[in-house]
């Protein structure tokens, strides 16, 4: 059978190496961001998750951030807290 | 510019199949690049050919598509508009879409990724609609008509391919919509009492427009029986409420596709659009107490307690948040049948003119003919 050339109809993912953070957590404990996104059981399960990781982990802090709606993403300022005052965010959705 | 010669010899911009049209099916089902349904084969022949009336850059984006945020660059959009089975002159009705679903207010990352089942309803206005052969009479939001299945379904395959809007993982609808496969339709101006919706939102009459709305699937309003404006706006108002929607939470913008029949009724009597909007805005209600326990202590008392902390249980509760927010067209052929459509809530309506690159309003497909 003879082949045929095809013009992708995809778009590549774009490369996002370039926004890995390198944090450095050793010789202290997590600093905890969750972020809520403000559906009905979202904060029962994201308070399960971190009740979960405090057992597995040395947790030092735990920010917790809330979205007005589920639909619409985070605000910056938000986004911008989050990394300020986290070294890692937990982001779940519990309808 | 680059010629798409050129440009095609991207890394990753061709691929290599089988040329069968049973093969290149397969192979388009198993990346994923597909609804389910035979495409046309998009050779770089045809994607050229698609680019005809496409007067930008073809590798410049129009739109970042969530939730993968792909680039659509014409070439992209033109290789799934050959997909689907669109003519040439189709193409920048299907660029103007895309580009009026980036507006912020339209909310495409929460549309694409929900649970609920909203799709594009694009609904067009002016004379390109009706030159490229866009159906605006009877069976508007059904099969049959190319230019309303082609450019619906343009628009939905970038959707899946360009934003991986893939079930499951990037398209999170739990049931999803068959309008998901294609959803467009043109205003039927010519049979309209009132101005089209376009120049109800200040565009020139002369021109183009398409307006995006996160819809739902149609649901029908028969009226058969009704001789006066109140008769038919009862029917209406009695079909719109509905303790499932998400209109009756958010701020979105649900549509009401008067037929044209209901619509020269309810004009008759010399009613406006505005007037229509507020006698349904007022009577498309639903108590409170019909809605759950749950869903009013959880939903109502906590989310909206701004308005309903304390409210009575005979509080009725509106289907869309203020009067002008109810978007009115007309469309369809003859019969006694009209057209309600909620949307996903979290989201406007969002409209854009068709215009070339330098500006200009596109009267004629023609203006945007290259060479």
């Amino acid at each position: 059978m003879g082949k045929v050339f095809l013009v992708a109809p995809d778009a590549p993912i774009e490369a996002v190496e370039h926004l890995k953070s390198n944090r450095q957590i050793q010789g202290r404990g997590i600093r905890l961001g969750v972020l809520d996104n403000s559906k009905a059981n979202a904060d029962y399960l994201l308070n399960l998750i971190v009740e979960g990781v405090k057992k597995e982990f040395q947790v030092d802090s735990v920010v917790i951030k809330r979205k007005p709606t589920s639909s619409r993403p985070a605000t910056d300022e938000v986004l911008d807290d989050l990394a300020k005052e986290a070294d890692l965010v937990v982001s779940a959705m519990a309808d | 510019m680059s010629s798409l010669s050129t440009l095609l010899k991207a890394p990753g911009a061709l691929i290599e199949c089988d040329d069968d049209p049973e093969a290149v099916l397969e192979y388009m089902c198993e990346r994923g690049w597909s609804d389910g349904l035979p495409v046309i084969p998009p050779t770089p022949e045809r994607v050229e050919r698609m680019l005809t009336f496409c007067d930008r850059d073809f590798d410049k984006p129009v739109i970042k598509v969530p939730p993968r945020f792909g680039a659509a660059t014409p070439i992209r959009v033109a290789a799934n508009a050959v997909m689907a089975g669109c003519k040439p002159e189709y193409f920048p009705l299907v660029l103007l879409a895309l580009e009026a679903m980036a507006e912020e207010q339209y909310n495409l990352y929460g549309t694409q990724a929900t649970t609920h089942p909203c799709t594009p309803m694009l609904i067009f206005n002016g004379p390109v609609a009706k030159e490229v052969g866009l159906n605006s009479g009877h069976n508007v939001m059904g099969n049959y008509f190319r230019a309303n299945a082609a450019i619906g379904r343009a628009v939905r395959l970038s959707l899946v391919n360009i934003g991986a809007a893939i079930p499951g993982t990037g398209d999170m609808a739990t049931a999803g919509t068959p309008a998901k496969f294609s959803f467009c339709v043109a205003e039927n101006e010519e049979n309209s009492p009132w101005d089209p919706l376009h120049v109800e939102l200040g565009f020139p009459r002369e021109s183009s427009t398409v307006t995006v709305v996160a819809a739902e699937s149609p649901h029908n309003v028969n009226d058969h029986e009704s001789i006066t404006p109140e008769g038919i706006l009862t029917m209406v108002a009695g079909t719109m409420p509905n303790t499932g929607s998400n209109n009756a939470y958010y701020e979105g913008q649900p549509v009401m596709a008067f037929g044209p029949e209901h619509a020269q009724t309810i004009a008759s009597a010399g009613m406006t659009k505005s007037q229509v909007k507020q006698w349904l805005f007022d009577n498309a209600t639903i108590a409170l107490s019909k809605f759950s326990k749950e869903g009013i202590e959880r939903r109502f008392r906590r989310k909206l307690a701004q308005q309903f902390a304390n409210a009575p249980l005979d509080t009725l509760v509106h289907m869309w948040a203020k009067p002008e927010d109810l978007i009115i067209i007309v469309t369809g052929g003859a019969g006694k049948h009209s057209q309600w459509i909620p949307t996903f809530g979290n989201t406007r309506a969002a409209t854009r003119v068709l215009k070339r690159e330098d500006g200009e309003l596109v009267r004629s497909i023609n203006d945007l003919k290259r060479g």
